[in-house]
């Protein structure tokens, strides 16, 4: 019965939605308060119901009911009740039902956080999220009911996919999903405003802290998903140009260029156009990734939805709105004029150069992802677009992006001289130049030399720049240390993905008992294998010593796990450091004591996510800046 | 409590939560647009002199920028259009009637029509359901008799409807369409076992015998096996049978435990006696002889106090051993037969085999888990049938 309340919950979350939806709008049409004061309540209700729905087939997991055709499909008795809390969100269904929790719950963080916006501003943003909770609730309901239930129940779930069963799996997807849901928010402000035809101070003062919120979410979720690929996929990589990767990346290179237009609309009032487009564009990539995932029509580890039916109701939706919200913004375009003028040589266009090439860049990644779809589609032959094209169309528009991003934020508002700036960082460019000259004499590869010349850049620049702040009089703001940490982190972040890329070494190789193969300094023994029984699972587990210059550092002990439905999976073993990882994992047994074994030296590997977190914690900074939480003061 | 009180309490709240906050709104922040926007230019104004404080700006641009948020204001009152709403306008009397009728009908009406292909309602109201069901299924297999399954189905619908003989009926059916269908063999035995007051005789027994030449590792059947023998008083059987099917089961699973309390009950009832199974059972003959050769490194005397453990083990499935002999290397004499007697555990013989890996591992330690420095060797997957004699090198 349990399941049928969670289905029936589901439907009067659709109700309230309807409700919050029409109720406030008529009354708004006929001027009643009433109504128009029932957009909060309803929302409340909204979550209110999806919650208990997500909490009753939580429950069918827990319990194992495997009448529930979901919870049968997803989960046995062997799973561990963690993985078996985190498998509610394993595949298609369940995953929906999170993505509308997790909207549901960015609403009521709006209806409840947003104070200072004038309550009909407030009524119309909700409407906005309304009617994209509607389309999520309705594809639920009509395409992936996660409480169908089975005609004969069997005695035994299916397992979760073991690629699943992991710590990173459990917080990967609800990261990803805060963000990409995230992004409805900015664009529900927009909408809002395009409707009611007033896109001023208002609008792009509050919808700002929500977009670097959303941002960061989004940055932690795709950091998260690159961390598991690297540990759990048994590959030793830390991005593959996945399409379901690119997915995610693609709203984050437009939210990235959207936080810094809308840092130029809020406080300039310029970039108007640029920021309504922007986080239009940055909402409905969020719905194309979800429309490439939940399609079908990518072959990843991410696919585990093939179903057309639910790939028209998702392109219809796109289609829907992202028809509606350029119309209304041709529509309403005549209001977005600005008084606002800049010279050439500004920081307004630093900010203006930086969102070209972000977008640049984003649309080098759309074309990437999705021409090989189109030429398939058109029966025109499958081709696979992997590293090499994104190596070199992607990675050359993002290094004039970076050399930007750091001198940009030394240029003044509305116009400044060159010569100015040049005097602040010429000793800054001489020392970098100087260090670059040397590593270049010491280091034969370019590709690092570049890494390290980027890295000193943005580093120098950026505390350059800090220093200077705290010199002059007046405290900086926080949303200035935010960008000072972001930009550091992106430096970060670009070294260890150079370094590990360039210097990193991996062998697939043979290995006899007690042999031992020696890289970088770093001897790896094999000692043999021994036999894993684990909960829901059994296998092989090899024993590896590793020693650096003669000295043993660690015993690496990967896994072949081979689960009870069949499934085989690797779980490789790592030794992290600050400075590298060696990373080893098992492969198959060749008979009389010999394995294949695939060894990884990766030099700051680690620096990657180091990145990622900096960025995400610069993010938070800027949003929790006292600017959005300062009381506006009336009739002063 | 059912489900209908549940759908009718849902309901309740969600119309209270709804007229509470209808009758009594929720109260409006004391600021418009218009005096936001307001407040927003005057801190644009101080952040902008912050700016200039900073160097972020100089002087001449300064005043063009103080010009141009004075400019922007301007337009934005020129843009603000106030929405004005009656705060003491009453609601009408039918708006609330009509939400309520929304609510309630538009939810039910929804949940009827997406769940009517699905039997959910067939589990909440059993009677009138099922006859819908039953003809159903009844129709079907009247358009398309040779389908098997619906057979079936139609079978265990009449057994739940109480018309264990209609339900007989269709069993039959199915297994001259399907006999090699063990889930079927199973429902049907298990019906007729029913319709024969509970006794596992006669077609019953056959029944589950064919079931168990399909498949000899079904869980259900060698329950029903068990069954069987307890009704012939071959207890140790059916304790060997039950015991078969609870190594089986998987950890967690429900009917693991309601077979470990029929063992229970089993025991008490042959009153501590040992299984039957070694007193009463004829030893089966099946037998795996391992040869074993050393290589010369191997042959030397360091290597003589080493344990020699030649075992075989599942193909498939778990790890451990399921007949093992363990001898020191100077007493090996070059071969091993593996029977039901070196069999590690009672409920898991070497004759209850089938696919298996002979395996021979040497082992300085004699530890039962593989250690770093153990030397072992696998064979190809071996047929326990077949009394098969396997050569393993040890290098």
């Amino acid at each position: 019965m349990l399941p049928e309340i969670g289905h029936f919950a589901l439907i009067l979350a659709l109700m309230a939605t309807v409700l919050q939806v029409v109720l406030p709008s008529v009354g708004v049409w006929r001027g009643n308060f009433a109504l128009t004061q029932l957009s909060r309540p309803l929302l409340w209700m909204q979550f209110f119901w999806i919650a208990v729905s997500f909490a009753l087939l939580m429950n069918a997991f827990l319990v194992d009911d495997f009448s529930v055709k979901y919870v049968a499909g997803n989960s046995n008795t062997q799973l561990p009740s963690l993985f078996k809390m985190s498998a509610v969100w394993g595949a298609h269904e369940g995953s929906l039902l999170l993505w509308a929790l997790i909207l549901s719950a960015w609403s009521v963080a709006v209806s409840i956080f947003s104070k200072r916006l004038p309550s009909e501003v407030l009524n119309h943003i909700l409407i906005i999220l309304g009617l994209i909770s509607i389309g999520f609730l309705l594809f639920l309901l009509l395409t992936s009911n996660p409480f169908e239930r089975l005609d004969i129940v069997p005695m035994q779930g299916r397992e979760l996919n073991p690629l699943l069963q992991d710590f990173g799996l459990i917080i990967h997807p609800p990261m990803l999903y805060m963000g990409y849901v995230g992004m409805a928010i900015p664009f529900a402000f927009v909408l809002s405003s395009l409707i009611r035809g007033q896109l001023d101070s208002t609008w792009l003062r509050w919808s700002r802290p929500w977009t670097l919120i959303a941002w960061a979410f989004l940055t932690f979720g795709i950091t998260l998903g690159s961390w598991w690929a690297y540990y759990e996929l048994g590959w030793g990589g830390w991005w593959f140009w996945d399409p379901v990767e690119n997915a995610s990346f693609m709203p984050w290179l437009v939210a990235t260029a959207l936080v810094h237009s809308l840092s130029v609309s809020e406080k300039r009032g310029a970039f108007k156009h640029w920021t309504v487009l922007l986080a239009i564009s940055g909402f409905s990539l969020s719905l194309l990734g979800t429309f490439l995932v939940r399609s079908g029509i990518l072959t990843s580890v991410h696919s585990f939805a093939a179903d057309p039916a639910r790939g028209l109701f998702i392109l219809i939706f796109l289609v829907i709105v992202v028809g509606s919200s350029l119309g209304l913004y041709a529509w309403r375009a005549h209001l977005m004029r600005s008084s606002h003028q800049f010279a050439p040589f500004s920081r307004e266009s630093g900010l203006l150069i930086n969102n070209i090439l972000l977008v640049a860049a984003m649309l080098s990644v759309f074309l990437g992802t999705l021409y090989p779809l189109l030429l398939d589609s058109l029966g025109l032959g499958k081709i696979s677009v992997r590293a090499p094209y994104f190596d070199v169309v992607f990675v050359p528009i993002m290094i004039p992006a970076v050399l930007v991003m750091a001198v940009g934020a030394f240029l003044r508002w509305k116009k400044d001289s060159i010569s100015r700036v040049v005097d602040l960082i010429i000793h800054i460019v001489f020392v970098i130049l100087t260090l670059t000259l040397i590593v270049f004499l010491s280091i034969d590869n370019i590709f690092v030399v570049l890494a390290l010349f980027l890295f000193a850049w943005i580093v120098l620049h950026s505390l350059t720049l800090l220093v200077q702040r705290l010199r002059q009089k007046g405290k900086p703001n926080m949303a200035f240390f935010g960008m000072i940490v972001a930009h550091i982190g992106i430096a970060v972040f670009l070294l260890g993905a150079t370094v590990t890329t360039q210097y990193g070494v991996e062998k697939d190789i043979k290995m006899s008992l007690n042999e031992t193969v020696e890289i970088k300094s770093y001897a790896f023994t094999f000692r043999g294998v021994e036999n894993l029984n684990g909960a829901n699972y059994t296998g092989s587990k090899g024993v590896i010593d590793v020693a650096y210059q003669g000295e043993k550092i660690a015993t690496l002990r990967p896994e072949k796990r081979q689960y009870v439905t069949g499934m085989p999976m690797t779980e490789a073993a790592i030794d992290p450091s600050f400075y590298r990882d060696i990373y080893v994992a098992l492969g198959e047994s060749l008979g009389e004591g010999a394995w294949s074994l695939r060894l990884y030296y990766k030099p700051l590997i680690r620096w990657i996510w180091l990145g990622g977190l900096f960025i995400v914690f610069g993010a938070l900074l800027a949003a929790f800046d006292r600017r959005y939480r300062l009381k506006v003061r009336i009739g002063v | 409590m059912t489900f209908y009180l549940w759908v009718a309490l849902m309901l309740f709240v969600s119309v209270l939560w709804l007229m509470w906050f209808l009758y009594r709104p929720l109260k409006t922040n004391a600021f418009n647009l218009e005096k936001s926007n307001i407040a927003l230019g005057r801190q644009k104004q101080v952040e902008l002199k912050q700016d200039l404080q900073a160097s972020l700006i100089d002087e001449q641009a300064f005043e063009q920028a103080n010009d141009e948020i004075a400019q922007t204001l301007a337009m934005e009152m020129e843009h603000t259009t106030d929405i004005t709403v009656d705060t003491q306008k009453n609601v009408p009397l039918w708006l609330p009637v009509l939400i309520v009728v929304f609510l309630i009908g538009a939810s039910w009406g929804i949940y009827q029509s997406l769940t009517s292909q699905s039997i959910v309602s067939a589990k909440l109201e059993i009677a009138p359901t099922l006859t819908q069901s039953i003809s159903k299924i009844k129709q079907h297999v009247a358009e398309q008799p040779n389908d098997a399954e619906a057979w079936r189905a139609l079978g265990l619908a009449l057994f739940e409807f109480n018309d264990t003989k209609g339900s007989l009926e269709a069993y039959q059916r199915s297994y001259e369409l399907k006999p090699k269908d063990v889930a079927m063999l199973v429902e049907y035995a298990s019906t007729l076992a029913t319709a024969q007051d509970n006794q596992f005789t006669g077609r019953v027994s056959t029944l589950v015998r064919e079931a168990l030449e399909i498949d000899e590792n079904a869980p259900d059947a060698l329950y029903l096996a068990g069954r069987v023998a307890v009704n012939a008083q071959q207890l140790g059987l059916a304790q060997k049978l039950w015991q078969k099917a609870l190594s089986l089961l998987p950890e967690g699973q429900p009917d693991k435990a309601i077979l470990q309390k029929m063992l229970d009950q089993l025991s008490k009832v042959q009153g501590g006696k040992k299984p039957i199974s070694s007193q009463e059972e004829p030893a089966s003959k099946l037998q795996v002889t391992i040869k074993v050769t050393l290589s010369e490194r191997l042959r030397q005397a360091e290597f003589s106090h080493h344990y020699l453990m030649i075992y075989v083990k599942a193909a498939r499935g778990r790890p451990m051993p399921i007949a093992i002999q363990k001898i020191k290397l100077k007493d090996f004499t070059g071969a091993v037969t593996l029977t039901d007697d070196n069999s590690v555990m009672p409920s898991k013989k070497l004759s209850q085999s089938s696919q298996v890996l002979a395996v021979a591992r040497l082992s300085k330690s004699g530890s039962a888990m593989r250690q770093v420095g153990d030397i072992e060797a696998l064979s190809q997957v071996i047929n326990v049938r077949d009394n098969p004699t396997i050569e393993l090198l040890l290098k």
